[in-house]
């Protein structure tokens, strides 16, 4: 097992017990990124319980633009597969979808099932283009631009414009998806998309599709409600689950001042924020590297090294992937596990110090 | 008046909920420096940071503010309290009645879900404003928000009744507004972006929406009874009516009965 304390190469035992503790003199610590299988997400939930932790995810401003845009309209949501295989007209909202990989099977591929079978597909685009045949610029930006489809979608504009004629086609099709990505267009801008597609549902079928989302976010999701009942960001410094997203928003703490320790989880590589260089923190990391934070603990990547439960893009549901390559690197969920053994036996907690 | 003084930087977010004249004139001094004011396992409290002051009026004074209180006049039904200083997220959330003033800033989500009484900002406020919480179906409901400076961004986002009085405000200004009345000298882009009803009345504005549709110069009684009520919080907010007002109407993406009175 590869681990590093400052830099320096150790062994397992020391680098549990340097982040241990790092955690056990903390104030307010922190465990963010939460890019894991799900059985490292939920040891890393069990863990801020036991240490009165807050908890952050990697993509969380896109989980959140979904997520306040759910909680107060609803949403109306397809699958890839839905998508790939009855949509007769897609329309790319922003720039972000174009590198998701779905384009190209929606760009590949001819509706096959429903009502659209065998019909050609129209790719229509609003913000940015790369092949769709009828591209709106919207210098206005995009969450004005999702407005003005709406307002067309609804009848109280009219006319033969590009978001005229784009919401025309959207009328006309029988299966109409809406591509987009959360953390580009924003809350505000997610709830009016659901809004285009409510109103564009009550004569023909249409429905979003979010595409991206950064590292296991929506693994995530289902993990912290069915923990806590809440969404991803909630905090346990007073026992019980508190769940707000302002408050518990990691940048704005680290920002702030308010964090004393981080623990960084990133199992299932992604980009680590630069702001974990700016506090004491311990990074539980497959691409292990001895910068990456004061203690690094090299684990092993979920569906490579050891099997785990990720979230499936393709079949946009929660799968078992078995490992692709074994190996001896132990799983982020048992280094999590014996960090909370060794945490709960070494008592935190305490008024010992001043409070203020 | 009872007062709090604040005796250093909080060494974290402190809640105060449970701190208003009410609940403090019903307890001892000793009761009331162990009311848990922490936000961390550090179980911090109420004697830990301020010393306490009481004498069981319903004026409540807190010296020295500080970006880190949250909730200070959450859900205050009765009494007054003034801070001397900044003040952090969601002052006076769920407020019912009584007073809130505020001498320096505020931070976010300031008077979310208030339903009576008068929030005063003497400073700037952060974003959300007036504006609703995560999965809250409403931001102000029927108390006054008054902020002498700047507001940020979607200030009185999903607002539902009540008034805001603003100075400046940023982008996205009564954002998604469910009803009740906005009021500021300069707003930013998208003013009312997503509202279904209510009314905003603005000095200048950035951009504004296609969604939004001119609809001409209006003579209102509705007006001149709103200046009335407006005089009392803000002359300089009343005197915009006195200037002849465009009205757009919108914002069609949604029902459309909203309104935005731009002074010309």
């Amino acid at each position: 097992m590869a681990a590093w304390v400052k830099g320096g190469a150790t062994d397992a035992g020391t680098a549990i017990e340097a982040a241990a503790s790092l955690l056990a003199k903390a104030r307010a610590p922190v465990i963010a990124g939460l890019s894991a299988d799900v059985a490292a997400i939920r040891a890393a939930y069990d863990l801020a319980g036991r240490i009165g932790a807050s908890v952050d995810t990697a993509g969380s401003a896109g989980t959140y633009a979904e997520l306040g845009s759910l909680s107060r309209v609803g949403a109306l949501t397809s699958t890839p597969a839905e998508a790939v295989g009855r949509a007769d007209v897609v329309l790319v909202v922003g720039a972000a979808p174009w590198q998701a990989p779905i384009l190209k099977r929606l760009i590949d591929a001819k509706p096959s099932r429903g009502r659209a079978a065998g019909s050609e597909r129209a790719l229509l685009a609003v913000g940015a283009n790369a092949t769709a045949s009828l591209s709106w610029p919207a210098e206005g930006g995009l969450t004005e631009a999702v407005g003005v489809l709406r307002a067309h979608a609804r009848g109280h504009l009219a006319g033969d414009d590009l978001p005229g004629q784009i919401a025309a086609r959207l009328a006309a099709a029988q299966y109409g998806v809406l591509l987009y990505d959360a953390a580009e267009l924003g809350e505000v801008g997610v709830e009016m998309l659901q809004g285009l597609a409510m109103e564009l549902s009550e004569t023909t079928r249409c429905f979003t599709l979010a595409v991206g989302g950064t590292g296991q976010d929506r693994a995530v999701v289902p993990v912290s409600a069915w923990l806590t009942g809440q969404a991803p960001r909630s905090g346990f410094g007073r026992r019980v689950p508190e769940h707000d997203p302002w408050r518990f928003d990691a940048a704005r703490q680290v920002a702030a001042g308010e964090v004393d320790a981080v623990l960084w989880l990133g199992a299932v590589p992604v980009s680590r924020p630069d702001w974990l260089s700016r506090v004491p923190s311990v990074a539980l990391v497959a691409d292990g590297e001895a910068q990456a934070a004061e203690v690094v603990i090299a684990v092993g990547q979920p569906g490579r090294d050891h099997g785990g439960v990720l979230w499936n893009e393709q079949r946009a549901a929660l799968t078992f992937w078995p490992a692709s390559a074994p190996s001896d690197l132990p799983s982020a969920a048992s280094v999590l596990g014996a960090l909370k053994e060794r945490l709960v036996t070494g008592q935190a907690a305490s008024r010992s110090e001043p409070a203020c | 008046m009872s007062t709090l003084t604040l005796r250093a930087a909080p060494p974290e977010r402190l809640d105060l909920l449970n701190i208003n004249p009410l609940a403090l004139s019903r307890l001892s001094q000793g009761e009331a420096e162990r009311l848990e004011i922490g936000t961390t396992r550090t179980g911090v409290r109420l004697g830990d940071c301020f010393a306490v002051a009481l004498d069981r009026s319903d004026t409540l004074t807190i010296e020295g503010g500080h970006e880190r209180l949250d909730r200070v006049g959450a859900s205050l039904s009765e009494g007054t309290i003034r801070v001397a200083g900044d003040v952090g997220q969601r002052l006076g959330a769920g407020m019912a009645g009584g007073s809130l003033i505020v001498a320096g800033n505020a931070g976010p989500y300031a008077a979310t879900g208030a339903t009576g009484g008068t929030i005063t900002v003497e400073g700037d406020a952060g974003d959300h404003a007036g504006g609703a919480v995560y999965a809250a179906k409403a931001g102000l409901d029927g108390a006054t928000l008054i902020i002498r400076g700047a507001a940020g961004a979607h200030l009185g986002d999903r607002m539902r009744r009540g008034t805001i009085v603003a100075g400046r405000a940023g982008a996205f200004a009564g954002s998604r507004m469910i009803a009740g009345t906005l009021a500021a000298l300069a707003v930013g882009d998208h003013p009312g972006f997503g509202m279904r009803r209510g009314t905003l009345l603005v000095g200048t504005h950035g951009r504004m929406s296609p969604t939004f549709v001119e609809t001409g110069t209006h003579d209102l009684v509705f007006l001149r009874l709103l200046a009335t009520a407006l005089r009392s919080l803000s002359a300089e907010h009343a005197d915009l009516l006195g200037k002849p007002l465009r009205r757009y109407s919108g914002d069609l993406a949604t029902i459309a009965k909203g309104e935005i009175w731009v002074a010309a």
